[in-house]
């Protein structure tokens, strides 16, 4: 018996090392990251790596302020990605509503195709609608970062499976009342998947901000549209000397720093969307 | 008056059976407008640009035809089936020690104190933007002044070139892509623990079976729908990844770590050669379809009835 409860100690000790060590490497780039942005070019470049600025920076944060233009990045970053994140929600709770409880011809294949949608790669997709882009003549505007992610096949799949749980009985009452089917909607359905709505607008903002490849296409000819991971990753080759270097580090902060609170503040949404989907870089 | 309620109810829906099928696709309108635009007629557009030679600067229809003259040429070219080889070699070794690595935390920290903090700590790089990690770890990785090679010096490890190596930088951007993985694996397989029956483990206790018994012969099993969803999706994501591999790769030796997100948009937007990005982005899109099949084959071969 003792032996046994020997056994289980070590067994335990083991558990929280693994999980404190693994711990330690989750969080060390993060901490490196916030501890570089507070250096001196020099102590960034020194020949023994330093864990701690011997005196913190402040001031860096206020320079990258002044030369680059994070403030156009985030004010891009942000009419990009809201503006996708309202279109999201409206088309996927419409689209959801229908194939959830509208009965139509073709319900069933048409919600197929939307699902294998989702198993298309991206990268199929970047010379055509690059292309309609320009015949929309749309390259120079926000509606080329925001027009072709307006729908998504995920969103609508989302929207369907909490429909699903409202009683048909609620609708037909409603529909005995002389509701129109719009009526349902908006009176209805929308004010009963509230949850849903918002795990679905943080799931895409969060990933509209992080959105990186279609952005780096269509602004290389529009530098004013850039989002921020666009504009800061440009830094790593226009700071490349020495006295600015430091400054890319500082700037990331700006980068995700907002996320990380934005995930924190609504992590109970988040998680639930990301349990339901796992597609989380949608 | 219940009786009379579900009557009035299954004659309503018979009713709204006919009913709303204008309604129904009046709801569906964007959807569809947006399917046809951006979806079906992008793919139709990409395959008849993968027959032809043309630069975007003309009109398509004055493109030279060229047939499947890009697809024999890039199957016998060395350098994009390096290429492939690279994105196979990453989407295999990223998703599956994502997916184990992520298997042993979740189930050391379900039920672990403070599980909570443990799985916020491990779920941040998934929020974190992939071009901002990508640039961390590069730094991190630096051959002489890097965080990585200081803690290997104390050891008395010689210096690595994590990213400068070409035998070393794919998998240093795998060990990367790995890190920023697992927060978000491990949340969707705690949920698959949390649907375990405890009266399983239980059991088992009671027949004398141990932590790492309980795990492959209850554990392990019970979570396999969870473990192909993982598996179907991380191929998914995996296969498209350009990101980390865009931002720390630059220094890396020539091609060593491109992936074919990458070689579409350097051949498509660098050298506009429309033709052959996307002949190239047909041929990898064809191993995916193949390989999809297969794991969900594999999968039902391995006894899963609950995925139905």
């Amino acid at each position: 018996m003792n032996k046994r409860k020997a056994m289980k100690i070590f067994l335990e000790v083991i558990r929280y090392t693994i999980i404190i060590f693994g711990a330690f490497w989750m969080i060390l780039p993060f901490f490196w990251l916030f501890s570089a942005s507070l250096m001196t070019p020099q102590e960034l470049m020194s020949d023994t790596p330093k864990w701690l600025p011997e005196k913190p920076q402040w001031g860096n944060y206020l320079q990258v302020l002044k030369k680059i233009p994070i403030l156009t990045y985030y004010r891009n970053s942000l009419i990009v990605a809201g503006s996708v994140t309202l279109l999201v929600i409206l088309t996927s709770s419409m689209a959801g509503f229908a194939f959830a409880k509208l009965r139509f011809f073709g319900r069933k294949i048409l919600f197929s195709f939307v699902l294998s949608t989702m198993m298309f790669p991206v990268f199929i997709f970047l010379i055509p609608v690059y292309y309609l882009m320009k015949v929309f003549g749309w390259l120079n505007s926000y509606l080329s970062l925001i027009v072709p992610f307006a729908v998504s096949g995920y969103g609508i799949f989302l929207m369907r499976q909490f429909i699903m749980t409202i009683p048909d009985e609620l609708l037909d009452c409603a529909r005995l009342d002389g509701a129109k089917e719009f009526k349902i909607y908006t009176r209805i359905i929308l004010p009963l998947i509230k949850p849903a709505l918002a795990t679905l607008a943080i799931l895409t903002f969060i990933g509209q901000w992080n959105s990186f490849l279609w952005p780096l296409i269509v602004t290389s000819t529009a530098q004013r549209l850039m989002t921020l991971p666009v504009g800061i990753s440009r830094l790593s080759l226009a700071f490349s000397t020495v006295e600015t270097q430091h400054l890319i580090l500082t700037a990331l902060v700006y980068q995700v720093v907002p996320m990380v609170i934005l995930f924190l503040y609504l992590q109970r949404y988040y998680i639930r969307g990301f349990v339901l989907s796992g597609f989380g870089n949608l | 008056m219940r009786g009379v309620f579900t009557l009035t109810h299954s004659s309503k829906k018979r009713k709204s059976l006919e009913k709303n099928t204008g309604a129904g696709y009046l709801f569906l309108a964007p959807a569809l407008v947006f399917y046809s635009l951006f979806f079906i007629y992008p793919v139709i557009f990409s395959f008849v640009v993968s027959t032809k030679r043309w630069n975007m600067l003309v009109p398509l229809s004055r493109a030279r035809n060229v047939g499947f003259s890009e697809y024999s040429y890039l199957l016998k070219d060395q350098m994009f089936l390096g290429i492939l080889g690279n994105t196979l070699l990453y989407a295999l070794a990223t998703v599956s020690s994502t997916i184990v690595i992520a298997l042993i935390l979740a189930a050391l920290i379900n039920n672990a104190k403070l599980s909570v903090l443990w799985r916020f700590i491990y779920f941040t790089p998934v929020v974190t933007p992939q071009v901002a990690i990508g640039t961390i770890w590069g730094y991190l990785y630096r051959p002489n002044n890097g965080l990585f090679n200081s803690i290997l010096k104390i050891f008395g490890i010689k210096p690595v070139y994590w990213l400068t190596d070409a035998n070393v930088a794919l998998i240093s951007i795998i060990i990367t892509a790995v890190w920023a993985g697992i927060g978000g694996s491990m949340l969707i397989i705690t949920a698959g623990l949390k649907n375990i029956p405890q009266d399983y483990y239980d059991a088992a206790k009671i027949d004398g079976a141990g932590p790492f018994r309980q795990f492959f012969y209850i554990t392990v099993p019970l979570l396999s729908p969870t473990l192909l969803f993982l598996t179907a999706t991380g191929f998914i994501g995996a296969w498209q990844v350009f990101d980390l591999p865009f931002t720390m790769g630059r220094n890396a030796p020539a091609r060593s770590v491109m992936t074919v997100s990458w070689y579409v948009y350097e051949t498509a937007f660098q050298s506009l050669r429309m033709g052959r990005a996307s002949a190239g982005a047909f041929l990898l899109f064809c191993v995916i379809f193949g390989f999809t099949l297969i794991i969900l084959w594999l999968f039902r071969r391995g006894g899963i009835k609950g995925y139905e």
